[in-house]
């Protein structure tokens, strides 16, 4: 294409972008050069936790055309599941063992649909066994779990509360409580209990979708070793709980920060899996209804968050690479912020905090190019570009789209995940984290496009700026030409601010700056 | 003669329509086996029931003596059936190379058959870092069916190849669609009978959603009245 068609074709992109330079330039024209440094690091952290969350959801979107309204209650439980890895390890090392072992009998899905659709149960035995085994299962898992023993916060006690604990982790005074022991029921019988729960259950529920579900063409090794894994690994965990704990324990903040990073990602994937293998799949052809469902999700995982690690806010300690207040602090460059590990650094006469401003936005630009690589060479990503504009024509090439499906759901969730454990340590854990990440990812997305990748981007980073210059021009004023008024956005200007240039771009570009027409 | 593919007394629904209501085939081995019939008579329908995209409700598929009714359409696709959607279905946003790259169904299946792909359709080579989209119509259709030849197939089901196109291009794809069927099976849906009539061996005249005919070909050129009445074709 020459340059006159890309200009002629994409003019009206071109002079929103010029417009929108212009703004950015005006406003950086109106502050110090220190501020504005610190505004757009600032923005870019801000934009890139916004990435995060939005990318996920446009992935998912975009391939599987669900409108993940749950996506940031994820955001949430990512970062909750960060903390605990971070500063209660013994806790997340006592939850092991129950919950491979609980998910081992659902790694058997093939074996269960090929029982189901051979008719080996009929009339009577057919409608009631579903019930009669899931509920079965599900007093053996209670049973079992009410005297499972798991060191744990107390949130309704001020000095044992995630509030409490984090304090004290972030001031160096970590002590983890002794271990909880078997005391109502015997190890042998709960490990038994465990397993016989979870194959029954996911045995019973299999049995609730039998006759809708297409013959399983072979049943090879690969159907048994996902269980063979799940069950090995439960029970290794359940033999080196003591060890693991102590490792964990002992780590330094930096590497356990990565480990909780990890888990927090796995457990994201994992349970983007599960939701779309168990809730979402059923529900493909009837959108309203996953719509109410993930609106569902979204209350029931703010509620569970609240139950667990109660309702009060708290910070995520800083790992140790961040968080140096002694001696060389704040740094004057990055070789000394390396040198002492200090939290904050002089950048332009004006301090930055080097995990918000520095790390996030790197991580966040490192996320952004990964999945475009993955997007763009690799063969995952030429099914899901494909999958996008035809499912059934990938499907018709011999790709098993649903597990294509289940890996991007997986993966979005996974990013959402990341981006609430990233923002832990950044802007702390709260209920209501995950909502407000949601509407500005959603936000993003509209100015962006709603499924373009580079467009989350874009209007990330779009809605990242506009925040944090708003913010700053709520401290420092913007003086109103030829009168004497310095003007003050207040802060419920912040968000609406978002909201208007979102109204702007698709008044003027009613598919976003980057989508396409539908 | 040995038949590759039977379609038994097939029922389809599409959502609370009753689409098919009894279509049977026989595709012989090696042979182009035509799908014939007016607009609306379930010609589509009963490729997408064959692959598994609409499953049938009632009745068998048998590909290659294995009954292929109820498995999932990616399953059956990877026994070894391509599929050349009517509307081409190319990936627009993926250059004709990924086009071709992702019908693989084992490393390497595009490397190997790609002088094969060219050889047929020369002018893919040309285009090939081009977006699916760039394409004309016709070089759609090409690619499309290049893209069914890309993995092992041992039949091809081809809908409304010459759908659009001008005569010299159909030209050119039945030329096309003959070599290849030295090689593989071929089940066609064409609206043009005087396209069908030059490339099929067999027919089957789909009407109302229930097979109506099926035999030679040959036998069908001769048969004015069948042509007449069912495919309004004189």
């Amino acid at each position: 294409m020459n340059l006159s068609v890309f200009l002629r074709k994409n003019l009206m992109l071109l002079t929103v972008l010029a417009v929108l330079a212009a703004l950015f330039a005006a406003a950086a024209g109106g502050m110090e050069s220190s501020d504005f440094v610190i505004t757009l690091l600032r923005g870019l952290s801000v934009g890139s936790l916004t990435f995060l969350v939005a990318s996920g959801f446009s992935l998912i979107f975009g391939l599987l055309d669900v409108l993940n309204l749950a996506h940031g209650t994820l955001f949430m439980i990512g970062a909750y599941i960060g903390w605990t890895v971070y500063v209660r390890p013994d806790t997340f090392v006592d939850l092991l063992t129950p919950l491979f072992l609980i998910f081992s009998g659902f790694m058997l899905g093939d074996v269960w649909a090929v029982i189901g659709t051979r008719g080996l149960f009929a009339g009577g035995t057919k409608r009631v066994l579903p019930w009669a085994g899931s509920l079965v299962s599900a007093l053996i898992l209670v049973g079992v779990l009410r005297n499972y023993p798991v060191s744990i916060w107390n949130p309704e006690d001020y000095a044992q509360s995630p509030v409490s604990i984090s304090y004290l982790a972030g001031q160096g005074q970590s002590l983890l409580p002794p271990p909880a022991a078997f005391e109502s029921i015997s190890p042998l019988l709960a490990l038994a209990g465990l397993v016989l729960g979870s194959l029954l259950l996911a045995f019973s529920l299999s049995l609730f979708t039998a006759g809708r579900q297409m013959l399983v063409s072979r049943l090879g090794w690969r159907s048994f070793a996902g269980f063979g894994v799940f069950l090995l690994a439960g029970l290794l965990f359940f033999v080196f709980n003591d060890a693991l704990t102590n490792f964990l324990a002992a780590l330094n903040t930096n590497w356990l920060f990565l480990v909780a990073v990890t888990v927090a990602v796995g457990t994201g994937v994992g349970l983007g899996a599960l939701m779309e293998t168990t809730l979402i799949r059923p529900l493909y052809i009837r959108p309203i209804y996953q719509l109410m469902l993930t609106i569902g999700l979204s209350a029931i995982g703010i509620e569970m968050v609240r139950a667990v690690w109660g309702r009060p806010e708290f910070t995520m300690p800083r790992p140790a690479l961040f968080a140096g207040t002694g001696e060389g602090c704040p740094a004057a460059s990055l070789a000394d912020w390396w040198q002492y590990h200090c939290s904050t650094m002089i950048l332009l006469d004006g301090r930055i905090r080097v995990y918000n401003e520095i790390f996030v936005p790197i991580v966040g630009l490192v996320v952004l190019a990964g999945v475009w690589m993955l997007l763009q060479r690799t063969r995952l990503g030429m099914v899901i570009r494909a999958g996008v504009q035809d499912r059934e024509m990938v499907e018709a090439l011999g790709i098993n789209v649903r597990r294509v499906f289940t890996l991007v759901f997986a993966l979005g969730v996974g990013l959402a995940a990341l981006g609430g454990v990233l923002a832990a340590p950044s802007i702390g854990l709260s209920n209501m984290m995950g909502e407000s990440f949601l509407l500005n990812a959603l936000i993003a997305l509209a100015i962006g496009g709603l499924t373009s990748y580079p467009g989350a981007a874009l209007g990330s980073l779009l809605v990242g700026l506009l925040q944090q210059f708003i913010i700053k021009y709520g401290q420092i004023g913007i003086p109103i030409p030829f009168t004497d008024v310095i003007f003050k956005p207040t802060p419920p200007i912040v968000p609406a601010s978002t909201i208007l240039l979102m109204v702007v771009v698709l008044l003027i570009l009613p598919n976003g700056l980057l989508g396409k027409k539908e | 003669m040995t038949h590759l593919l039977e379609v038994q007394s097939i029922h389809t629904f599409i959502g609370q329509y009753h689409i098919l209501q009894g279509v049977d085939a026989r595709v012989p081995k090696g042979s182009i086996t035509a799908l014939l019939g007016r607009n609306g008579a379930g010609k589509t329908t009963t490729l997408k029931t064959i692959l598994g995209l609409t499953p049938p409700r009632q009745g068998k598929v048998v590909f290659d003596g294995r009954e292929i009714s109820g498995m999932r359409s990616f399953d059956i696709a990877a026994l070894g059936i391509g599929f050349v959607p009517e509307h081409r279905a190319i990936f627009r946003d993926l250059s004709v190379e990924e086009n071709l790259k992702i019908a693989e169904r084992k490393k390497g299946d595009y490397a190997r058959k790609q002088d094969f792909i060219f050889s047929l359709f020369p002018d893919l080579k040309r285009l090939i870092s081009l977006p699916g989209t760039h394409l004309s119509g016709g070089q759609q259709q090409m690619l499309a069916i290049a893209r069914a030849l890309v993995a092992d197939n041992r039949l091809l089901l081809i809908d409304e190849p010459s759908e659009g196109l001008a005569p010299v291009l159909i030209e050119q794809l039945m030329q096309a669609i003959r070599q290849l069927s030295a090689e593989t099976t071929v089940v066609l849906v064409e609206q043009n009978f005087l396209v069908a009539s030059q490339l099929a061996e067999h027919y089957v005249i789909i009407e109302e959603g229930r097979s109506v005919k099926q035999g030679k070909m040959q036998d069908l050129i001769q048969d004015k009245a069948t042509i007449h009445r069912y495919l309004g074709a004189a």
